[in-house]
């Protein structure tokens, strides 16, 4: 004999199928059970008003969310307007330059050397005490390097800064970027002609600057 | 996109001839709020913030907290309205995003629920005052037992019993089967009377 599922049973309980159109019921002490109980659990559920938040809740609600929205459409508002101006991509950029710069310059010197193999023998020589005449055939100290840090270097204190308040996600929505198609092409590509134009006007007066090597090709 | 710069400016007046923002319905006031009309934000927050508020605080049992995750539901929905197809209404959306701030915050943290309600709708006339106090203690030892609940079940609890949705509008919620829907109230009641029934034996 098949037991009343589940569906069927809270369709009998909340009055959408009428019990004579289960006669399974009937014979079914365990189902009948079962149908008592979850009618009893929906009355004592159901006598558990839901509270009514008073109209000042309610307004109080409507304007901070009015507030949080209008924060949200000035924190956006700033990020196009900076986005809008092609000259704010040049400290990005050149933070970027500095730090890939820095990366190539000192992470040759931080790697560790390859561990090569320690024959016995030198374990006992680190072990003994260099006398005073020996000093010349101990091995040079290794230049210490100079802290890496915000604090010790400005350049890196402006991308620190530039990385905090940079969102990715925003920067996504603004630019319309797509994630696959990430690349500087697709934010070039992204700016208006004239944005473009300003771009290629900024690039150029720097390229001109004393210094800066002209690439003929 | 422009529909963000807009929102918080104040509203212009009506002119002549010109649907207010109230007369819209739905899709007209999605289409609105994409649009960037001022104020149309605001409508959408009016119509729903009773249904938003009142799901929350099933949540978490509490009107601070009620109030702090409808705000959260509402900013959301504020961010993801582009992403807002009109294949289920409006109010199911707000719902689905409702749940899903609900049980990532209680989840997270086990809110404190309020002892007593205030409940000013209950006629109390013909209620004697021993038995406004026993029905409202068999209130808090509900709602301390639904806490209880597995999330999906504790969801669709609330959801038919508390916000008057249909099966079908649960599982567009819940992003399940009818059938599941009924299976996890099913279940959801049976577990109800198993906690509440040990709560009655061990008082």
């Amino acid at each position: 004999m098949a037991h009343l599922t589940p569906e069927r049973l809270i369709d009998i309980a909340e009055g959408v199928v009428a019990e004579k159109d289960a006669p399974h019921l009937a014979s079914c002490a365990q189902c009948a059970q079962q149908l008592t109980d979850l009618r009893a659990m929906l009355a004592e559920i159901g006598a558990d008003d839901v509270p009514e938040p008073s109209p000042l809740a309610l307004n109080q609600l409507s304007a901070r969310v009015r507030d949080a929205v209008a924060e949200e459409s000035v924190r956006r508002r700033s990020w196009r307007e900076r986005l809008s101006q092609p000259w704010i991509l040049v400290p990005s950029f050149a933070g970027a330059l500095a730090v890939a710069l820095l990366a190539v310059l000192l992470l040759p010197r931080q790697a560790p050397a390859p561990a090569a193999p320690v024959p016995s023998t030198s374990i006992v020589q680190t072990t003994t005490m260099p006398v005073a005449g020996d000093r010349a055939s101990l091995p040079a100290p290794e230049p210490s390097l100079p802290p890496l840090g915000v604090a010790s270097d400005p350049q890196l204190g402006l991308v620190a800064d530039v990385g905090t308040t940079l969102d990715w996600d925003e920067m996504r929505d603004e630019i319309a970027l797509d994630v696959p198609g990430t690349s500087s092409d697709a934010v070039v590509g992204a700016l208006t002609a004239d944005e473009q134009r300003e771009l290629q006007r900024l690039l150029a007066d720097e390229m001109a600057q004393p210094g800066v090597p002209e690439n003929r090709s | 996109m422009a529909a963000t710069l807009v929102w918080a400016l104040p509203m212009p007046a009506v002119k002549a001839g010109e649907v207010t923002l109230e007369q819209l319905d739905e899709q007209q006031l999605v289409a609105a709020c994409l649009a960037g009309r001022p104020g149309a934000f605001d409508v959408v927050v009016d119509r729903h913030r009773r249904s938003v508020y009142q799901l929350c605080y099933r949540f978490v049992g509490n009107h601070e907290d009620a109030s702090d995750l409808s705000q959260d539901v509402f900013l959301r929905a504020y961010r993801g309205l582009k992403s807002f197809r009109g294949g289920s209404s409006l109010s199911t959306w707000l719902y689905r995003i409702g749940v899903n701030v609900c049980l990532n915050r209680v989840a997270v943290k086990r809110p404190v629920t309020e002892a007593i309600d205030a409940r000013p709708h209950v006629d109390t006339q013909h209620e004697s005052q021993v038995d406004r106090v026993l029905r409202e203690e068999r209130g808090v030892q509900v709602r301390a037992a639904i806490a209880q609940l597995p999330p999906k079940q504790r969801a669709t609890l609330v959801l038919r019993m508390y916000q008057d949705l249909s099966h079908e509008e649960i599982a567009q919620v819940l992003g399940s089967s009818v059938g599941a829907v009924k299976a996890n109230f099913f279940h959801a009641l049976g577990n109800l009377k198993k906690i509440l029934g040990t709560e009655g034996d061990l008082a």
